[in-house]
């Protein structure tokens, strides 16, 4: 009977045997979670690629394709504003914070209707200014003065709103300033005049780290089901959260604005800005905080004090060749007849990218647009994400009980999953009466636009449009206006953007005013008397309170613009004389860029093959010296140490910093030297164009651009390996816990 | 080990007791039972789930395959890339044998994580095989790579595009390298290929380094 006496001291030693396995159990768990925590965590935190980039930002290019970002120090915008065009300079520093030489590759929105002209770097103590080539001889021209040691940049065109700046050898600790000018026109629609600077790439509410989840996945560490890491949201989640990831970045933004007329209201929308009258057309504003993170988007309407100016014709002469910019505001003629009755489809992005306050806004926009349905009205609803629901089989009657369900519908919608927005718009776009002359056929289509397959949408509408019309409602503090403007183009609708929640009423009553039918339908342009070229060579039909906008190029100006259409019924018409023309500057860009609009509208719908319209694009933007899908802006530094044989010719500006750079808004008041010489010398040894991670390492003998290789091993085995060593655990402890089963026949039985 | 065989022997002492008659006397052991046979529980449960998503990415990487190769032939036949299934985000690009091991697999756009769980992936910035300068095909190696620690100089490797065009590349060095100095130069001159995989094999940590085959274009 051995067993049956456990001695107090053997059995104190078991329960102490007991508590340190227990202790050295949770402590195993501890570390476990906190290795797999952080490695995770460093791993999402430390790098970016350029498509998670909220704001326009310098990324130094790092190991394994993934980007450092650059502390960035400052932007300004000065925007002046003369009549119909805005020109915008933008001047941003960012400094390389490494010991190596760098390649930055910066990311940033701008207007779609933005006509890229100018780039400026200050590398250092030198100033550099690009000129436009052709995009594939451009990257060329960078790619070597790259590899000889040069200073150089290179302002591509991602899409007409996002564009991208590379930056070649930037110095340890060297400061870079970017400059970039672009022309734009002046939004005008219902007597409003509005001018929008993207401060973000991509609304802020887009959870991108979706993508880095499943990354995060497929990297093996997070184990999908049976999540050993329960509070892995937790240590995830400041990772995931774009607002920690991405640095604040100051802005600071001035306007000055001569509007051509005497002025009403002058609105920020979403900042507050300090007011300067300088006369009654004439107005100086900045920001009123001084500098604000760039998380949304600045938004500037003006309106007219009394009745709003009709007509506005500009010209501007440029190289031999005169460039007309039109705008004609058709009356306001009450409409004839009875209204046509609807069939509205309305399409809601519910994607993930919507969730927060852009959900609420699209679902508030929807229930106002379902609340103007009259009794003989039509209508549907198609709610995506990356799969779709279409309410009813047909579009049905605007009955209460049909309301209701809708009603129902789209309150119950939660934002969540990707965003395919193809398969749905192809769905409202299934007309069941294709030939029904007697309804009006719109679609509105409410969406924060965050994809990337813009030219299939427009093939999709080009394709399909049939007799419907499209309305894009753009939702969001940093909607995709590139997307809205081309579908609404393309759909022959208009659009509207909603940043805010209390902007959702007002704006879809208007929206749903103006489109009940188009007011002027049927225009046509033609400048009698000299030889020109008018862009666009179509006009679009014309809803309530939008201006016709026409441009022409022209080798003399001379003779009558004569702008015609139908108003309802009634045949209307105007005549403007060329001579009346005031000056106005840049319109010979805006002129290109809109030319480059149409060729490529045209390539979409299929009328111009894709070679004939890259050739066309190339041979205007080239032209006209403005960036677009065909041409990039190409800057480069001779290296000191050799001359150039570079085919380039190259402004230097001297070391006086050029007119126009305030480095006091972007600087402070402190105007830092030029950065010491020293670190220019070459070592021949040394590559002079290292990347950030070979840097921080003694750098290896010549080194050429490197492929570095993706990380390609599979957490199998290691799994295999812990799985084991957790069975044997298991075991363990079912042993131990079995020792201490009750002894049978113990002393006191 | 000791505890286990004491426990055994219990059975033939004496009477049994009811269990409640021991928890009475000292209620400190079968609380620390109860923990004892939770954890147990718990880590059997951590074991099934991590050998179970072990064998899913084995799995997943042989399955994918399959599909893979049906898509690919289509991407042939039709000259446009065909997704393996519809949500995929990722295309086979090419096929890539080497005859003399019997080895072949489905190589797909982008090396990305997502695609690299499905098969070997084209690294975008080189370019396409059978192109001018150095293509990079990139894979797991403990799944489709598995095969180049096998691999010889001068073996014969062929990859097919996704318009139909063989290449033929002979194998002119091993080495190995670390994922940042690769001195793969996506540029060079000649028509080059360039398989890589992590390194040392057989091992289940991730590491820096990467075992590089490196091949020339042959007639």
């Amino acid at each position: 009977m051995q067993s049956i006496s456990l001695p107090g001291s053997a059995e104190s030693r078991i329960k102490s045997l007991i508590d340190r396995m227990v202790a050295w159990f949770l402590l195993l768990v501890l570390a476990v979670t906190a290795f797999i925590g952080t490695a995770g965590a460093a791993q999402l935190a430390a790098f970016v690629t350029p498509n998670e980039m909220k704001s326009g930002s310098l990324l130094l290019k790092s190991k394994e394709g993934k980007f450092l970002e650059a502390p960035r120090l400052g932007a300004d915008y000065t925007v002046t504003v003369s009549g119909p065009t805005g020109r915008t300079i933008l001047t941003q520093r960012f400094t390389n914070p490494a010991n190596g030489w760098v390649e930055g590759v910066y990311v940033f929105p701008l207007p779609e209707t933005a006509a890229v002209d100018t780039l400026k770097i200050v590398s250092g103590n030198r100033v550099i200014v690009g000129e436009v080539r052709e995009k594939q001889e451009a990257k060329v021209i960078y790619e070597e003065a790259k590899r000889a040691g040069q200073t150089a940049s290179l302002l591509e065109q991602e899409r007409p709103n996002i564009f991208t700046n590379s930056v070649a050898n930037i110095g340890p600790h060297e400061t870079v300033v970017v400059q970039i000018e672009y022309q734009e026109t002046i939004r005008q629609s219902q007597g409003t005049y509005s001018l929008r600077l993207p401060l973000v790439v991509a609304p802020r509410y887009n959870p991108a780290p979706i993508v880095q989840t499943v990354d995060f996945r497929s990297n093996g560490y997070g184990i999908a089901v049976n999540d050993p890491v329960p509070d892995r949201d937790r240590i995830s989640a400041p990772v995931l959260d774009p607002a920690k990831n991405a640095p604040v970045n100051p802005v600071t933004i001035s306007v000055d604005l001569s509007a051509g007329f005497a002025l009403d209201e002058v609105t920020s929308h979403h900042h507050t800005v300090k007011v300067e009258t300088i006369d009654d057309t004439h107005r100086k504003l900045t920001l009123d905080t001084g500098s604000i993170p760039a998380d949304r988007d600045f938004e500037l309407t003006w309106t007219a004090k009394g009745a709003a100016p009709q007509v506005g014709l500009f010209q501007e002469a440029v190289h031999g060749k005169t460039y007309l910019l039109a705008s004609v505001v058709p009356p306001s003629v009450a409409p004839t007849g009875p209204v046509k009755p609807r069939e509205t489809i309305f399409v809601i992005d519910n994607s993930g990218s919507m969730d927060g306050p852009s959900m609420q806004q699209a679902k508030d926009a929807l229930l106002q647009g379902l609340d103007t349905l009259k009794p003989q009205d039509r209508f549907n609803i198609v709610r995506f994400d990356d799969t779709m629901d279409v309410l009813f089989n047909d579009a049905v009657s605007a009955n209460k009980e049909y309301l209701d369900q809708a009603r129902a519908f789209v309150s119950a919608l939660q934002a969540n999953g990707g965003t395919e927005m193809v398969p749905a718009l192809k769905a409202a776009l299934i007309d069941s009466r294709p030939n029904d002359a007697s309804s009006l056929r719109q679609v509105v289509f409410i969406t924060d636009g965050a994809i990337g397959n813009e030219q299939e949408l427009f093939a999709t509408i080009g394709q399909g449009r049939g007799r419907s019309r499209i309305f894009m409602v753009g939702i969001g503090s940093a909607p995709n206006t590139y997307l809205m403007t081309r579908a609404a183009e393309m759909g022959r609708g208009t659009f509207t953007l909603i940043s805010e929640v209390d902007q959702v009423k007002a704006r879809m009553e208007d929206l749903f005013n103006k489109i009940g039918q188009p007011v002027v339908t049927g225009l046509s342009a033609t400048l009698d008397g000299s030889e020109a070229a008018l862009s666009p060579a179509q006009l679009p039909d014309l809803y309530r309170g939008e201006p016709v906008l026409v441009m022409a190029e022209a080798g003399q100006l001379k003779g009558t613009l004569k702008v015609e259409g139908m108003i309802g019924e009634t045949p209307w018409s105007v005549s403007l004389p060329a001579s009346a023309a005031a000056q106005g500057k840049g319109i010979s860009k805006l002129w290109a860029h809109r030319k480059v609009a149409e060729i490529e509208t045209a390539a979409t719908l299929n009328q111009i093959g894709t070679e004939e319209a890259n050739r066309q694009v190339l041979a205007v933007a080239l032209a006209h010296q403005i960036v677009s899908s065909q041409t990039s802006l190409i800057a480069v530094d001779k290296s000191p140490k050799r001359p150039a044989n570079m085919p380039l010719t190259r402004a230097d500006v001297p070391l006086n910093l050029p007119a126009g750079w305030n480095f006091e808004k972007v600087f402070g008041k402190e105007v830092p030297a030029p950065l010491p010489p020293a670190p220019r010398q070459r070592d021949a040894a040394a590559d002079p164009f290292m990347q950030l991670a070979v840097a921080e390492a003694p750098a290896s003998a010549s080194a050429p651009q490197q492929v570095t290789l993706p990380q390609t091993a599979t957490p199998a085995g290691l799994l295999a390996v812990v799985a084991a060593l957790l069975a044997m655990i298991a075991l363990a402890f079912r042993l131990l816990a079995m020792a201490l089963t009750p002894k049978h026949g113990s002393p006191q039985a | 080990m000791a505890a286990f065989t004491q426990q055994s022997r219990v059975p033939e002492t004496g009477p049994a007791l009811p269990n409640g008659r021991a928890r009475k006397d000292g209620p400190a052991i079968p609380r620390r039972r109860s923990i004892l046979n939770l954890i147990s529980i718990l880590s059997l449960a951590g074991a099934i789930a991590m050998l179970g998503k072990s064998s899913w990415i084995m799995l997943k990487a042989e399955v994918s395959q399959v599909l893979l190769a049906r898509a690919f032939t289509q991407t042939v036949a039709t000259g446009t890339p065909v997704k393996p299934w519809s949500w995929a985000d990722t295309w086979p690009v090419a096929e890539i044998r080497i005859p003399r091991l019997a080895a072949s697999a489905i190589v797909l756009n982008g090396a990305t994580p997502e695609s690299l769980a499905f098969g070997p992936a084209h690294v975008t910035e080189t370019p396409e095989p059978g192109e001018r300068g150095t293509s990079v095909i990139s894979a797991h190696r403990d799944t489709h790579f598995a095969f180049l620690k096998d691999v010889q100089k001068g073996d014969l490797i062929t990859v097919t595009r996704g318009d139909g065009l063989t290449f033929r590349y002979a194998v002119t060095s091993l080495r190995v390298a670390d994922w940042n100095r690769s001195g793969i130069d996506a540029h060079a001159p000649g028509h080059r290929l360039a398989l890589t995989t992590c390194f040392p094999f057989g091992s289940v940590v991730r590491g820096p380094q990467r075992f590089i085959v490196e091949a020339v274009m042959v007639k």
